[in-house]
């Protein structure tokens, strides 16, 4: 291959969405660093204990991998909803309904299902998702009601239902922490490797982000999501009804989302506990623009906020940095992939 | 007489495009030149070069004698030109005094609202322009809004008017009224570049005209002795046959039937009243009219794509009033809406897709709700090739085309589903004289297969060439409709300016059924 040859595919590489979301990255850690130093701490050294302390040991990893399953599974859900220009910002409380759901439907059905309460605990999550976001929808379809409002102000609502249930009929007695008590053991998620805390659900998550983007580029529900997230007027003379697409991104949202709540309780915690999913779902439409609304991006892009989660929490218990400093990187990619598109968007 | 603007070797290249090549203009002071070109010709390349938003890579421009420094407006300004563009720049909701003073961008803190009044008001007597300083821009109808801008760029001391399509949207009345405000502001030794499409506009106003094609000057005539064909074929590089072929032919079933329809825009406002027609097989009505008189609510009623209607709509004799607009389509109803920029096409969609957009769910496209790209890819290729789309690939973006052909792209769609009516908004707006050539002969092509049609345009000279009966719709209302060979042309004119009285409803269906 000639030098000419490899310059301009290198150039055609440096042109593409991928690269400008790599440099993204690069740039938020580099500025990140910069504030490490100016904290009098040596950002190689930060880095160093972030790395070990994601993938420093399997049971690192296992942690990095449970984290990163619900974030996957909301991020998917909220990527979806923002092409098709629907912009949902409730996966945070479809997460907590659907966690709920869960448990409750693990705690009652435990003795009368036997085994399987597993999937029924599972498929109640996905019904409570699905529930909250199917009403944000309504609201928003009947009353004209902005959905950014409507599913952002039904966060708040979630959490006071599962803070409801924890302090009144569900809660643990004596537990002095808000939580149920701990689900039977045939309702826990199955692990993934057997003697480790690895459950199924990062599988589950990755299997959601493929079949989303077969739905998303190889059926006509697909065409149609995109097509009602390119053009609102196109959509409308094309017989595209803006009530279906709304209806169906928001449930697809909330059964994703819901799903997340579900394994992260079944898989996780074994019981519902007060702020168990705190800021996943805020996390998750981070994670969504961080992979340019792409499904299956969305895989790598929640394995890097997980595992700088989990690495972060690691360094600051070796030196004293403090974890919230995964927030400033998180913070800083997203608004570097953003600009990037925006510029990309320009150049064409 | 002294050049007034000289422009000397105006080059400007974009990436491999060359706009502008070599381009000379003179214009002297007290005259009126025409700037013809089709589109992607060169001409607002070259206008934004003299009003100092683009910078040419070559050239020089001449202004009363000074050299005019290039790439800055607010020179152009200085210097004394004013470019009135096609789209107005008013502050609706302020009176003409108002927007002019924003105009002016006096400094001073004290407005001086009485002093600009008087200045509007004598311009607007030496010119004879009619304007109220105090009347409020929305309240003006389009023509009036025009003539504000004149006069911001009169108050400017502008000695030089780029005038950009200014016809476009003014109906006959007002175009008469526009040219005798151009031939006084001529009489009183101010220069004009009027820059349009219309060949008899330029013949009935211009001094000189100066044509345009693929940036460099094709032609450059005084206007004693052009003819139209020659103008033509200095524009295109061919002529243009002068009127496209139709053979004469019986009316056919009668396909598609308004009654009665009432209709609201989207804020509510009453856009259509009572209007009726029907239409037969291998027949187009054509209907002329302004801008904004109703045509988006009939369309947007007859297409099923709004339910802010009362009235009663029949296609093959099948009530389909309550159909949604995808029943409609599969009852062979195509519809050209007029946006092709938002509505008609997706810009950020593929070619393929586009042609997808509305047939989406139907064979070839796909299978059981899965999509088929494979026959997708054969039915586009094909459709594609049939209507002379110019393009790299298919998989391109639709934004990479020119008009002409992304408009190809909506016949490929919707007439090559051979549908049994069409209803087509404004189909050769924005086109140049090849490309609306090609729409009218594919939509004629379609009437002698046996389609009706129902053709609305603002071009009273393109509803008159097309239609086999014609008629008006102005101010929410279809009026005078008649066969082809009885229009009286100054009637229509006068319809369309609203300023005649309501004949009901068409009366030649009538007659045709009876």
């Amino acid at each position: 291959m000639t030098v000419a040859a490899i310059v301009s595919q290198r150039a055609a590489w440096r042109d593409t969405l991928a690269w400008r979301v790599v440099l993204s990255v690069v740039w938020s850690l580099v500025v990140t660093g910069i504030l490490i130093l100016m904290a009098g701490k040596n950002p190689f050294v930060a880095y160093q204990h972030i790395v070990l302390g994601a993938f420093g040991s399997w049971p690192r990893v296992v942690v990095g991998l449970n984290k990163a399953a619900p974030y996957m599974l909301a991020g998917v859900g909220v990527a979806l909803c923002f092409r098709g220009n629907v912009a949902n910002m409730g996966a945070e409380g479809q997460i907590a309904m659907g966690g709920l759901a869960a448990s409750v439907a693990a705690l009652i059905g435990a003795n009368a299902l036997g085994a399987a309460v597993l999937p029924a605990a599972l498929i109640a999550g996905v019904l409570g998702g699905a529930a909250w976001a199917a009403i944000a929808a309504a609201i928003n379809l009947a009353r004209g009601v902005h959905e950014v409002l409507v599913t952002l102000m039904m966060n708040f609502i979630a959490w006071l239902i599962v803070a409801e249930f924890l302090h009144g009929p569900m809660g643990e007695i004596d537990a002095g922490f808000p939580q149920t008590p701990m689900f039977e053991n045939v309702a826990w998620l199955p692990k993934l490797v057997a003697r480790t805390d690895l459950h199924i659900g990062i599988v589950i998550a990755i299997l959601a982000a493929v079949v989303a983007h077969v739905v998303l580029w190889r059926t006509v529900t697909g065409f149609r999501w995109r097509l009602a997230g390119a053009s609102d007027k196109a959509a409308h003379y094309a017989g595209v009804s803006r009530a279906r697409s709304v209806f169906g991104l928001m449930l697809v949202s909330g059964v994703l989302s819901g799903m997340a709540g579900a394994i992260e309780v079944l898989g996780v915690h074994y019981r519902l506990i007060e702020g168990f999913s705190l800021g996943f779902g805020f996390n998750a439409i981070a994670i969504a623009l961080l992979a340019t609304l792409k499904p299956l991006w969305v895989i790598p892009a929640a394995l890097f906020f997980a595992f700088l989660e989990t690495g972060a929490l690691s360094m600051q218990r070796q030196i004293g940095i403090p974890s919230s400093l995964v927030l400033v990187i998180q913070g800083l990619s997203l608004i570097f992939v953003l600009c990037a598109i925006g510029r990309g968007a320009r150049r064409i | 007489m002294a050049a007034l603007l000289e422009m000397r070797g105006i080059s400007k290249s974009y990436g491999s495009v060359q706009a502008n090549a070599g381009i000379d203009l003179t214009v002297t002071a007290g005259s009126i030149v025409g700037l013809l070109g089709e589109n992607g010709s060169g001409k607002s390349t070259l206008m934004k070069i003299l009003f100092g938003m683009v910078r040419p890579d070559q050239g020089a421009i001449v202004f009363n004698d000074a050299e005019l420094p290039l790439g800055s407006p607010r020179e152009a300004l200085r210097a004394g030109i004013g470019m009135i563009h096609q789209h107005f720049t008013l502050v609706n909701a302020m009176t003409v005094a108002d927007n002019v003073m924003l105009a002016l961008g006096d400094s001073r803190f004290w407005l001086d609202r009485e002093g600009v009044a008087a200045r509007i008001m004598r311009l607007s007597q030496s010119y004879g322009l009619g304007l109220d300083p105090d009347s409020v821009i929305e309240n003006l109808p389009l023509g009036m809004r025009q003539r504000v801008e004149i006069v911001k760029a009169l108050m400017r001391e502008a000695h030089l008017l780029v005038l950009d399509e200014p016809t476009s949207i003014l109906s006959p009345p007002e175009i008469e009224g526009l040219i005798g405000v151009m031939r006084r502001l001529k009489a009183d030794g101010r220069a004009i570049i009027f820059i349009t499409h219309k060949l008899g506009e330029v013949l009935s106003v211009c001094d000189e005209v100066v044509v345009l094609r693929d940036g460099k000057v094709s032609g450059q005539t005084p206007v004693a002795g052009a003819t139209r064909e020659g103008l033509a074929h200095m524009m295109v590089g061919r002529t243009l046959a002068e009127a496209p072929q139709r053979a004469a032919r019986p009316p056919g079933p009668e396909r598609l039937v308004a009654h009665g329809i009432s209709a609201s825009d989207a804020f509510g406002l009453r856009r259509l009243q009572d209007a009726s027609f029907s239409l037969r097989g291998g027949e187009i009505l054509a209907l002329a009219g302004i801008d904004g008189n109703g045509q988006a609510e009939l369309c947007d009623t007859l297409a099923g794509l709004t339910s802010a209607f009362i009235g009663t709509v029949t296609l093959d004799g099948k009530d389909m009033t309550a159909w949604p607009s995808n029943a409609r389509l599969e009852a062979g109803l195509a519809y050209i809406p007029a946006d092709r920029g938002g509505t008609s096409l997706v810009q950020g969609m593929s070619i393929a897709d586009n042609l997808a957009l509305r047939d989406v769910a139907r064979a070839p496209f796909s299978r059981y709700g899965w999509l088929d790209p494979a026959g997708a890819r054969k039915l586009v290729d094909a459709r594609t090739k049939e209507f002379g789309v110019r393009m790299a690939a298919s998989d391109a973006a639709i934004s990479t085309l020119s008009g002409g052909n992304q408009q190809k792209v909506v016949l490929a769609r919707e007439i090559g589903r051979e549908p049994g009516v069409l209803i087509a908004f404004q189909p050769t707006w924005g086109l140049d004289p090849g490309a609306t050539r090609f729409v009218i002969d594919t939509i004629l092509a379609l009437r002698d297969r046996g389609g009706a049609i129902l053709y609305i345009s603002s071009e009273l000279d393109e509803v008159l060439a097309i239609g086999d009966r014609v008629g008006v719709i102005a101010q929410g209302r279809i009026v005078g409709i008649t066969n082809r060979a009885d229009v009286d042309v100054v009637r229509l004119g006068l319809l369309m300016a609203g300023s005649a009285q309501d004949h009901g409803p068409d009366h030649s269906s009538g007659a045709a059924a009876a």
